[in-house]
């Protein structure tokens, strides 16, 4: 019971940053994802009784929680270029749109197993894709990016009950790290572009 | 994944140690000559990783001919493939190189690409990539996957072979390496897709129906001509080599494929007789081939040139040289008593043999089969005739040609070592062919025990009782030359010298001597049909009756070239830019495809 609360959160979460028109609203609700995220892993652990679990709850806190919205806030202080997301789709096509492809996750789980925190997984991994697809800052992009990511650790936790443990601290270090290249790729393009809008890179091809 | 346990056995029955020692027979000289080659032209760092990607080479090479796994096969054929593309490109300042090796590494994949299909389509028969349940599965497979497999075989060895129309790659990759790297791949290298051949086809698929017989010659008779008329034209003295293995390629499979009638036919005598043929001319191109290449690589190296219009009178200034490629030339055009006689005789005896057993149009078939064997020869001797005179001839024809001096000690004696091979392999032909028998009863399967062979198999007026050996040809040569020697050394003598080709003219200079263009000139009227030759003319006049200069340039059409490659790399280009279409540079698109398509996987899976 308390598990499907805190799925239904996490998804909510999804919706709630299809719906953000700004970047902050946007890393707030993926720290918020990430917060009932580890709310979620901690309520394994302590079911489970493993300390392993322990540890990898604690990490996804650290990281998710604290230390990378951290770093997207000070991306979006730095390079000073508004609040503005640039939606290419306005809010509430795109919330229709999340619940579309929440639909299809639903069908599509529903086929291989019934377990809901599988579907939710599903879900916000193509709502993450959404937001890479629909949302014209690069720094959606990486936010996109990490709440594929949130849902790739779902469906690992739900459906095999989580990846070897050292597979999984391996992953988190993965993230972190991914998003300090990001971050270095989106000053990088904001400082020769003066913009970071991904839809007006486009002289790139060959 | 049980597939991807693969044994790594090795094979060592008759027909890989044959190859092995093939292998062997060049690439040690090779590896002597190179010593002196490199010296000089390369850094030390360079030196080191010719000398390391030789060695690889040469052990993959090994590898793919003793591989008793096909999958084992396959990663040793391309790391065969991919080594000798780095050493073409070895001198990759050279823009020549750099487009020759991406020609040569293109090819050699679509090649690789049809090998792997075929082995794909076998393992889903046997279960195993084991060549032996290889061997068991192709008695189950049905006919027409036979003959698809067998396609694919020849379409993929084919190419690494270069037999027309899949030469193309040939010509740009060999010469463009280091010469010695040349000498092994034209030696050796191209070999071994032979060595695919017989293993693959006639070995472990089994000869099915006549038409893949009939398709072998048929190529091989086409690869002959072609190889041996271009070769005519080319002007290049390394690439004039690389259109002789085009041709000596198909003189190999003129055995093979006629081994291939033979077997269906139900002639085993005469099968096993044929291949022995083949790879007798196998070993033989090998070794003189070899030799030819490392010539022409000490003629490059003394004169920084391969344009044989810029060579000339080399036989004063290097003696070794001249006299080694002297040998190599010869055995080329099947003069007695060297080796490439002996093999275009026995290959000649086959299809003789051959035309008496069978009945019918076949018999015409196979005569005419002989008949282009015999022109072919005879195109090469007039080739070489051009590459020796127009090279070592006369007087030089350039201050690159004027300034050659002999090479080194290493490189002088890799050349003797190959052509004592190419005198050896003459004059021991009876040794030689029983050791050929074993190999090729050991390929057709058939047993050979009872089988004896000599090099009359074949006269034309049996109760003539005429014998044919070649120590004894040996011996009548050296008779008759001695004797000539010795009746012009008698009598009178009444000298007026003159220079070479002067015809008694006196003040004749470089410029007036007989040119290779001249030397093949009749060629080019002769084949005119298919080498649709076409001359440029340029003339800068200053007035009406003084021309100032006077340009004539003569060219030849690359058939093959403009009308097969060349509407097919037009196809290939034009999808690509409508291709393109769908790549509009924007991240987001990029992304959307990605998406899309996991949609898309998900509503197929979900109606399935």
């Amino acid at each position: 019971m308390l598990m499907n609360i805190f799925l239904f959160l996490i998804l909510m979460m999804a919706f709630a940053m299809v719906a953000a028109k700004r970047l902050t609203a946007l890393i707030n609700g993926f720290r918020a994802q990430s917060f009932f995220l580890f709310l979620l892993m901690f309520m394994l652990a302590y079911r489970a009784d493993s300390a392993e679990l322990y540890i990898v709850a604690a990490l996804l806190f650290l990281i998710k929680v604290i230390l990378i919205p951290r770093l997207l806030r000070r991306m979006v202080k730095r390079i000073k270029v508004g609040e503005d997301l640039g939606l290419s789709v306005n809010p509430t096509v795109s919330i229709f749109a999340a619940i579309v492809l929440a639909y299809l996750a639903y069908a599509f789980t529903g086929m291989i197993t019934g377990i809901p925190a599988f579907f939710v997984s599903i879900s916000i991994t193509l709502i993450g894709v959404f937001i890479m697809i629909f949302r014209m800052k690069a720094l959606a992009q990486i936010v996109g990016l990490l709440v594929m990511e949130n849902g790739m650790f779902l469906a690992a936790a739900s459906v095999s009950g989580g990846m070897p443990f050292i597979v999984e601290i391996a992953i988190f270090f993965d993230v972190f790290l991914a998003v300090i290249i990001l971050g270095i790729f989106v000053y990088k393009i904001n400082s020769l572009f003066t913009h970071i809008d991904v839809d007006k890179l486009t002289e790139l091809k060959g | 994944m049980e597939y991807l346990n693969i044994s790594f056995s090795l094979l060592f029955d008759p027909l890989s140690l044959f190859f092995l020692a093939v292998i062997a027979l060049v690439s040690v000289p090779s590896a002597v000559y190179s010593i002196g080659y490199l010296r000089g032209s390369y850094s030390r760092g360079g030196t080191i990783l010719a000398w390391s990607l030789m060695v690889a080479f040469v052990l993959s090479m090994a590898l793919v001919v003793t591989a008793g796994n096909a999958f084992l096969f396959l990663v040793a054929w391309e790391l065969m493939s991919l080594l000798s593309y780095f050493l073409v490109v070895f001198d990759h300042k050279h823009e020549k190189s750099v487009r020759a090796g991406t020609i040569y590494i293109v090819m050699t994949h679509i090649g690789t690409a049809f090998i792997t299909a075929a082995f794909l389509i076998i393992y889903k028969y046997a279960g195993s990539f084991d060549l032996s349940a290889f061997k068991q599965a192709c008695l189950l497979m049905p006919d027409n996957v036979k003959n698809l497999v067998f396609i694919f075989l020849l379409i993929g060895f084919g190419t690494k072979a270069g037999i027309v129309p899949l030469h193309i790659w040939l010509p740009y990759a060999h010469p463009q390496a280091p010469s010695h790297i040349s000498s092994i791949m034209s030696g050796v290298m191209i070999k071994t897709a032979i060595y695919g051949m017989v293993r693959f086809i006639i070995f472990i698929l089994g000869v099915n129906s006549l038409w893949w017989g009939n398709l072998v010659l048929v190529l091989a008779v086409v690869s002959c001509l072609v190889g041996v008329i271009y070769a005519l034209m080319e002007h290049d003295l390394k690439k004039l080599l690389a259109y002789h293995s085009v041709e000596n390629i198909g003189i190999i499979l003129l055995g093979v494929g006629a081994s291939m009638v033979f077997i269906k036919m139900g002639n085993p005598v005469l099968a096993v007789f044929a291949l022995c043929a083949g790879l007798y001319h196998l070993i033989n191109h090998a070794v003189f081939k070899g030799l030819l290449f490392l010539g022409a690589g000490a003629v490059y190296k003394a004169t920084g040139t391969r344009n044989m219009e810029d060579l000339g009178g080399l036989i004063k200034l290097m003696p070794w040289t001249a006299a080694t490629f002297l040998v190599g030339a010869m055995a080329i055009s099947a003069l007695p008593p060297l080796n490439g006689f002996v093999s275009e005789w026995l290959t000649l005896q086959a299809f003789f043999l051959g035309a008496l057993a069978v009945t019918g149009s076949y018999k015409i078939f196979l005569s005419l089969c002989a008949a282009m064997l015999a022109l072919t020869g005879g195109l090469a001797a007039s080739c070489f005739v051009k590459a020796f005179g127009v090279t070592f001839l006369a007087m030089p024809r350039s201050a690159h040609a004027r300034e050659a001096k002999e090479v080194s000690l290493s490189m002088k004696s890799a050349l003797v070592a190959m052509s004592i091979f190419t005198v050896m392999l003459g004059l021991a032909a009876s040794l030689v062919i029983k050791v050929l028998v074993v190999v090729s009863g050991c390929a057709t399967g058939v047993d050979t025990a009872g089988m004896n062979f000599t090099l009359n198999n074949f006269t034309l007026a049996p109760q003539a009782g005429t014998y044919l050996s070649v120590p004894l040809i040996a011996l009548a040569l050296i008779f008759v030359f001695g004797a000539a020697w010795a009746l012009a050394g008698t009598g009178r003598k009444r000298v007026c010298e003159g220079k070479t080709w002067g015809c008694g003219y006196y003040n004749l200079d470089s410029r007036t001597e007989y040119t290779a263009t001249a030397f093949s000139k009749p060629f080019r009227i002769a084949f005119s049909f298919f080498l649709l030759p076409y001359t440029k003319t340029e003339k800068i006049r200053e007035s009406f009756y003084h021309v100032k200069s006077f340009k004539y340039e003569v060219f030849t059409t690359p058939v093959f070239r403009r009308y097969i490659y060349e509407p097919a790399l037009n196809v290939i280009v034009k999808t690509a830019q409508a291709m393109r279409r769908i790549q509009p540079g924007s991240i987001h698109v990029y992304i959307a495809y990605i998406f899309i398509t996991i949609l898309a996987l998900i509503i197929f899976m979900g109606r399935s």
